[in-house]
This record gives structure tokens, sequence and C-alpha cells, in this order.
């Protein structure tokens, strides 16, 4: 009897060593993998070694994009990766990318961001995590000003005589920041209801409505309202807004990290985009999915490690020490919104962006990020005075046409 | 230059003394092209390291415009931070903030004429990295345990400032504090200071000059008042070695890619040197059937690039060498330094350079060494290898230098974790992270460290690398 127990539980110990499984993630590299090991550690870690799996965190350096495309089809990817949303349709194309749907219940996610990364009804990607545009505005130069705040019930043209007022405080004070890009700007074309593909797959550019906004946001450029980041010797908005000299940026929560260490007394408030001409906000939402490879020799642990790192408990570690914004609904909630510090508001603001207007994935087809390239020349040339809006973006339809037709080929 | 000159005949309508004197000038001109040249070529080529060297010491390094006047350069700066790091943590070189901290600290301002001077109101501030891998470690916060004594006015002296542009009279006024760390606690590496005053008293002066100044000019903002020399001036140097640490075993990463890097390096001469002299010995001086077809293949190899041959170099790797790894214990090459040094032993341009060499040693040298009895092996060994010490110097500093700023070949193979990477690839890692938020200090910091050894070894071997190259290149 007792050489049988002794058997039974050698065999159950073999068993469980035999049990354990790697699975490999691949993701960038950066922070990311400090952030996993804190997860692994403080979070999720016990719950997996439990089931029998370790997780292993490869990050790619570089050029995510590529770096992945190449492990995908040297077969050496990983069993978990991530989807950028950028480039998920065509990551998707390439067929290596397992349908979640019958796996992973997408209904605790909040639906734009299961809808980006839903292609033919079927789902590919769980999002980690997300981020929206917001506006930022520095109080101080505001009181200067002696101009009301930014508030959620700004519509565009409210929102301009507020940028005016600012910049009517000094030659070397600006109202607004904004960069010639799409990934900027393209939320004021949302808010003027356009949308960047119709039913056939193609971009319209002469839309009246996209015409709308591109003067809009050009227009404030040329007036001396609005600046070019360049044109303050920085590379990108936040780096205007920490020089104390512009009123407005529009960024995601990202800027909050940069504040910290490049201006850690700027006195800033966040609210929410300006209403546009449709009655809408306009958004962009970014983000970023963990989808499972479609050969991996591990789905059940893989869907397991899934199910884990978007997990409430994960979700809920990453926000409350403030490092990305959660994709489940139901953490809207949680208390670390109603902190009622500048960063909670902030965040807040950014999360519940993607539910308010027009928001739109930072997608772009098959075409990837080389379909904003015509839309960001446009902007430049009309910006900086070298071409009218009529003439920029006849051009910039042509080329986006020879885009699309390129990728559809 | 000279024997050029006495070359050119003198043409007979010209006077020796007027002739003499052209040619003098000629000479002044020449020399006076020459340096010009020169300097010009040392601006282009030093001018970019010197100014980013500079810059990797600023607080904000892309600051614009560019400025030559850095606080972190100036020597009242080195004395006070030495004395403050003394105060903060008895440490005058690395500074801190430990129990028992007195910290003194003085602030003057301006305050235009009929303007009445206000007590600025200083505080420590929980400041938490925001950006780069420091925000996703857990940390202490000087906040958390100082305390700051009453601000009291010392003293007041009538002068005048230029404020936005505009040069007005009034009085300078010092204002005093103390920031004390009572009680026991964590020993904390850095002690942020905020002191905010009315906008219209002009920051004019502190014990050490601040870090940026906020709010349109209310805030004089300080990363740190208790920095030691070292830390002032080096912060962002010491943020390399500090901020980037190993997941798995907290050791410093930068510390372990510089390793790496060497490892690499010095394993890639030892055997480059080896090898290289080896078969170029046989090459230049053995005879053997087929010699000319495996120099024909060593020179065919030495002309294709990396990139066409990386992948099927990249599956031999992750195989093993044909699963020849195994004998000592790795299934597979790939993410380990012993795949990046054995699939570079020697290059191909390594034998050439070597063969090209010994061809040009007199064969009498060897013959006479044959008479004395020397055997094939001695002769090589004792004979001819010391003779190459040019040629040996220019291969240790070019197989160095290669192997030291390859990026291409260990970026492909050493992947993960990243303890096992090599400083370029590692300097990419830093990209990711600060890049993106613009913190280009500490990026500039190492990109810095990392050419300081080449540099070195330019500076010790360029004897040897000037000799050699043209031997190499002449003697053909």
């Amino acid at each position: 009897m007792k050489k049988l127990a002794i058997s039974i539980l050698v065999l159950a110990f073999v068993t469980a060593a035999l049990a354990q499984t790697t699975v490999r993630i691949m993701g960038y590299g950066g922070e990311d993998p400090r952030i996993v090991a804190r997860l692994l550690d403080e979070v999720i870690g016990d719950d997996l070694a439990e089931q029998g799996i370790t997780v292993q965190y490869e990050p790619l350096e570089g050029d995510y994009n590529a770096a992945l495309t190449n492990a995908l089809s040297a077969g050496t990817a990983a069993d978990l990766f991530y989807i950028p949303a950028e480039t998920a349709p065509g990551i998707i194309a390439s067929g290596k990318v397992l349908p979640l749907d019958d796996l992973v219940d997408s209904g605790p996610f909040i639906t734009s961001l299961v809808d980006t990364y839903t292609i033919d009804n079927q789902l590919y990607g769980i999002a980690k995590d997300f981020n929206t545009l917001a506006i930022h505005y520095n109080k101080d130069l505001f009181d200067e000003a002696a101009v009301e705040y930014p508030n959620e019930n700004d519509d565009w043209d409210s929102f301009a005589n507020k940028l005016r007022g600012v910049a009517a405080l000094d030659d070397d004070v600006y109202g607004a920041c904004f960069p010639a890009e799409f990934a900027r700007f393209g939320a004021f074309a949302f808010a003027a209801g356009w949308q960047p593909f119709d039913a056939a797959g193609n971009t319209d550019l002469l839309d009246e409505r996209f015409v709308e906004a591109f003067s809009y946001y050009t227009d404030l450029v040329k007036e001396g309202v609005a600046v070019q980041p360049s044109d303050l010797g920085e590379g990108w908005t936040g780096g205007c807004f920490a020089t104390d000299n512009v009123g407005v940026a529009i960024e995601g929560a990202w800027i909050l990290g940069f504040l910290r260490d490049a201006a850690p007394n700027l006195q800033f408030g966040t609210t929410f985009m300006p209403i546009g001409p449709s009655g809408e906000r306009g958004n962009f939402l970014y983000t970023v999915a963990w989808g499972i490879n479609a050969d991996t020799a591990n789905r059940d642990a893989a869907v397991a490690v899934l199910k884990a790192l978007t997990s409430t408990d994960t979700q809920q570690f990453v926000l409350e020490n403030g490092l990305a914004i959660p994709s489940r609904t139901a953490l809207a909630d949680n208390p670390f919104f109603a902190e009622g510090t500048v960063e909670s508001e902030a965040n807040r603001i950014v999360f519940e962006g993607a539910a308010s207007g027009n928001v739109i994935g930072f997608q772009f087809g098959k075409v990837g990020t080389d379909w904003m390239a015509p839309i960001n020349n446009a902007l430049t040339a009309v910006m900086t005075g070298q071409q009218d809006v009529n003439a920029a973006l006849s051009a910039a339809q042509n080329e986006i046409d020879a885009l699309i037709e390129r990728a559809n080929r | 230059m000279a024997r050029a000159l006495s070359s050119s005949a003198k043409p007979n309508w010209i006077s020796q003394q007027q002739f003499n004197r052209w040619q003098a000038r000629r000479l002044w001109a020449r020399a006076g092209l020459t340096y010009a040249v020169m300097l010009a070529f040392a601006i282009i080529f030093l001018g970019p390291i010197l100014f980013a060297t500079i810059s990797s010491v600023r607080t904000d390094p892309t600051a614009y415009p560019p400025t030559l006047n850095i606080p972190q350069l100036s020597p009242r700066n080195w004395a006070a931070a030495a004395r403050l790091g003394r105060a903060g943590a008895n440490n005058r070189w690395w500074g801190g903030f430990a129990p028992g901290a007195d910290v003194p600290f003085e602030i003057i301002y301006f305050v235009p004429e009929g303007q009445e001077p206000e007590l600025p109101e200083p505080v420590v501030p929980r400041r938490r990295p925001g950006a780069g891998l420091g925000s996703v470690l857990a940390i202490d916060y000087a906040a958390d345990y100082a305390t700051i004594t009453p601000v009291k006015e010392i003293e007041r002296k009538t002068g005048r400032f230029v404020v936005r542009d505009e040069e007005l009279s009034g009085q300078f006024v010092t204002y005093a504090f103390r920031i004390l760390y009572e009680g026991d606690g964590p020993e904390i590496n850095r002690l942020p200071l905020d002191i905010t005053a009315p906008r219209r008293q002009s920051y004019a002066r502190s014990t050490l000059s601040l870090s940026r100044l906020e709010r349109r000019g209310r805030v004089a903002s300080y990363d740190n008042v208790a920095p030691g020399v070292l830390g002032y001036v080096l912060y962002n140097y010491r943020r390399t070695f500090s901020e980037a640490r190993s997941i798995t075993t907290e050791r410093s990463l930068f510390l372990n890619w510089v390793s790496n890097s060497f490892i690499i390096g010095f394993a890639k001469v030892l055997t480059t040197l080896l090898f290289a002299s080896m078969a170029g010995y046989a090459l230049a001086r053995l005879s053997f059937p087929g010699k000319n077809l495996i120099f024909i293949l060593i020179l065919f190899a030495q002309m294709i690039p990396g990139q066409v041959i990386f992948i099927s170099n990249y599956l031999v790797l992750r195989d093993g060498i044909f699963s020849l790894s195994r004998l000592w214990g790795q299934t597979t090459l790939l993410n380990s330094l012993t795949g990046v040094i054995l699939s570079g032993l020697v290059g191909a341009g390594a034998v050439f350079i070597m063969k090209q060499f010994f061809e040009s040693i007199p064969r009498e040298i060897e013959e006479a060494a044959m008479i004395d009895g020397a055997s094939q092996w001695q002769r090589y060994w004792n004979v001819v290898l010391p003779m190459a010490r040019p040629a040996l110097g220019a291969l240790t500093i070019l197989t160095f230098q290669g192997a030291w700023n390859d990026f291409f070949w260990p970026f492909v193979v050493l992947t993960t974790p990243e303890d096992i990477k090599t400083l370029p690839i590692g300097l990419l890692t830093f990209r990711n992270v600060y890049g993106g938020t613009g913190d280009w200090g500490i990026i500039l910091a190492g990109a810095v460290m990392s050419a300081l050894p080449i540099v070195i070894l330019f500076i010790v071997f360029q004897k040897y690398f000037l000799e050699g190259v043209s031997f190499g290149g002449t003697k053909g």
C-alpha cells in the first residue's frame, strides 16, 4: 500500500514536471520588459506557476514591426506577441494570428478597442491598454491672459478664440502647438464627421468635411495662434508644452511622464477634445493588443497567459502604478481615476475619450502608417505657406490613391 | 616641401632678393593653407564629438539655442556641489541625502524699485521619475524625510538687473534656509527642490545654479541640491549605470553591456591575431597544392557582405554549428557570447593583410634561420612573427574597433535577455526607452562612454596603426 502511494506520488511529481510549459512572449523593448517582469513578480506569476506555465519575455528592440515580420516568417516568433493597431491589418492578413472568438470573452473590454482588432467578424487581439488624445492646458498662461480654461463644452470656435486670447499675451507665446502630423490633426477631421476610408476602401481628402478640418487646423498656424514644434526647436508637442510658452498641447497620457521630468512644476489641466462641426468630438485610439501565434505548440498555455496579461488584476496594477490605461470597461470606476490629482484626472479624461464622439483606431488598412505621409506633407506645405489648401490636398489625394492601389494589388 | 621649393628654378628677369622673398611668401602661404585645411578637418570631425561630450553633462542637452555657458562646467557650481554634497551625506563626490543632513541653501532675487520683497517658499517635491526605466522602479523620496527651516532674509543690496529685455534698478535680496534630515531612514541619492516666489521678483542667483526656471519665472526648480561634484557634473553618466538594471540579477545592465563588448572584442582580437598570422604565413611562404585556390576563396569570402549570408549563419548558430555545441552543453549558440565569438574567429581581410605583410619580409631572413636549424614553427613564431608587430598592431586596432562597433550581427544573434547584449545594441535600448520622451542626456552619456575605449585604443596604438596601414596598403 505504502509503495503504491509512493509510486503514485512519484508519478504525480513526474507528470507535474513534464507539464511545465514555457510560453514565450514578444513585445516592445524599452520599459516593457521591466513592466512585464513586475507583473509576473507581483501579480500573475504565482497563478501561472500553479498551472505549470513559465513566461519568458523577449523584447524586440528597434523597428518592432520589421522584427516581428521577420520572426513570423522565420518561424521563431513567440507564442504570444504585441499587435500594434497601426499595423494590425497587415499582420493579421499574414494568417499567422490565431482567431480568439472561441477562446477569450471580449465582452468586458471597451467596444472600440475590440472593433480595432476585429477583421471580417473575427477577433484577433485583446488590447492590453490604450491611449486617446486630450487637451492639456497651461493654467498659468490662461490665468495671465485672463482667458477661461478650455472645457468639455468648447466647440471649434470657442476653442480657437481661447487660443487667440492666450497668443495675444506676448510675441513668443502661442495658443497651441500643432505638429504637421495626421496622428494629431486626424482627430479634428474625425470631429468634422470625416471617415478615413469609405465602404470601398478609398480615401477622399477632397471631402468638404476633411477640407474644413484641414483649413481650421492650418489656419490657426498661419494666423500665428498655433505653432509647429520645430519652430520652437522641439521635436514634439510635449517638448513645446514644457517650454511654458504654449497654452495648449494635444497629446495622450504619455505626456504625463514626460512632464514629470521636463517640467515638474508646470500647472496644467486636462479636458476633452473640442466639439467639431458634426456636433461630436473626434479622437484617435492608439493601442497595442496581445495576439496568439497561429502556429503555437502551446495553445492552451498561451491562452492562459493572454488571459492573465489582460486580467482585471493586471490592468488594475498597471493603472494604479500610473503605467498605462486599462482596456476593461469595469475599471472606469477604479478609485485611481477619482483621486483628484492632475495626473489621475488626465488619465480619466484619456480613458473616457475612447467612448466620446467619433473615435477611430490609429489604423490605416493594409497600407500601414505610410498612408499618413501624403497628408503630413500637405500639412507641412500649407502651414509653411508653400502651397494653398486646394493644391496641397489635390496632390495628396493623388499620392494616397496610388498608395491604396498598390496595397490592394 | 623645402626640397620642392629649392628645385624650382629662378627666372632671369628678377633679382635674387626678390626671388627669395617670393619663395618665403610661397612657403608661408603653403603652410597656412595646410594648417587651415587640417584645422577645418579637425573641426568637422571632432566638433560634433566635442559638442556631444559637452552636451552630455547638461540637464537638457537639446535646449535651443545651444550654448556653451553650461552650469555643469562652471567651477563655482563645482565648489557649491561639493559643499552641498558634504552637507547632505558627508560625500563631496557623489552627494546624497542621509540621516543627520543639514543642507544650507541661499537664493538671491532681484526686486525692482517700488516693489516690496516677499519671502519665497521652498518645497522638497515628491518628484517621481517620469519616463524611462527609472519610472518603473519603486524608489524612496526625499520629500518624505526632509524638513525645511523657515526662510530668512539675510541681505539687501541695490543694483541693476535685466528683466525681460529691460534693465531695471532695484535691490538684490538674499534669502537663506536649511534642509534637514531628522530621525532615521534610508540614504536617498537625490534631493530635489522647488522655490516659488511671486512673478515680479526675478531669480538672480543661488548657491547652486538651478536646473530650470518654471511657471514663467515663478519657480526655481532644482533636480538635486546635494549632488557632490561628480554627482553634479556626471549626473547623466551616473544614470546610465544606476537606472538600467537587469530584471533577474539587478546588476547594472550598462556594465554588463560594456563587459560583453570587451569580452567579444578581446576574444576576437586574440583569435584574429593567431589565425590570421598563421593563415597569412602559410599563404605567403608555404607551398602546397591548391594554395592559390584557397587564397582566391578567401578573397571571394571578403567580397560577400554580411547581410547576404546572415540567414544561413543564423540557422547554423541556431542549431549550435551542426550540434557541435552540445559537446560543451549548449543546445543553441543564439543569445550567447560564444556564438558571436565563434562566428567571427577570423576575417578574410585580416588574413589578406597578414599575407601581404609576410610577403614583404625578405626570404633571406628565414633562410638564415633555416641554416641555424630552425624548424618551420620556430621560423614563424620566433623570427617572422616578432617582425610583424606593426601589422599585428594595426590588426589589433582594426579588429577591436570592428568588434566593438559591430551592430548588425550581435543585433541578430543576441536578442534576449537584456543582460547578454553588447554596448551598441544596449544603446538602442536606451534610445527606445529615453529617446521617445526627449531624454537625450542619458543616451549621449552612454554614447560618449561607448566611444572612449576606441579613442584610448587609437592613442595607445596610433604608431602601429599608421605603420601597419602603410605596410598593408603599399606593399601589394
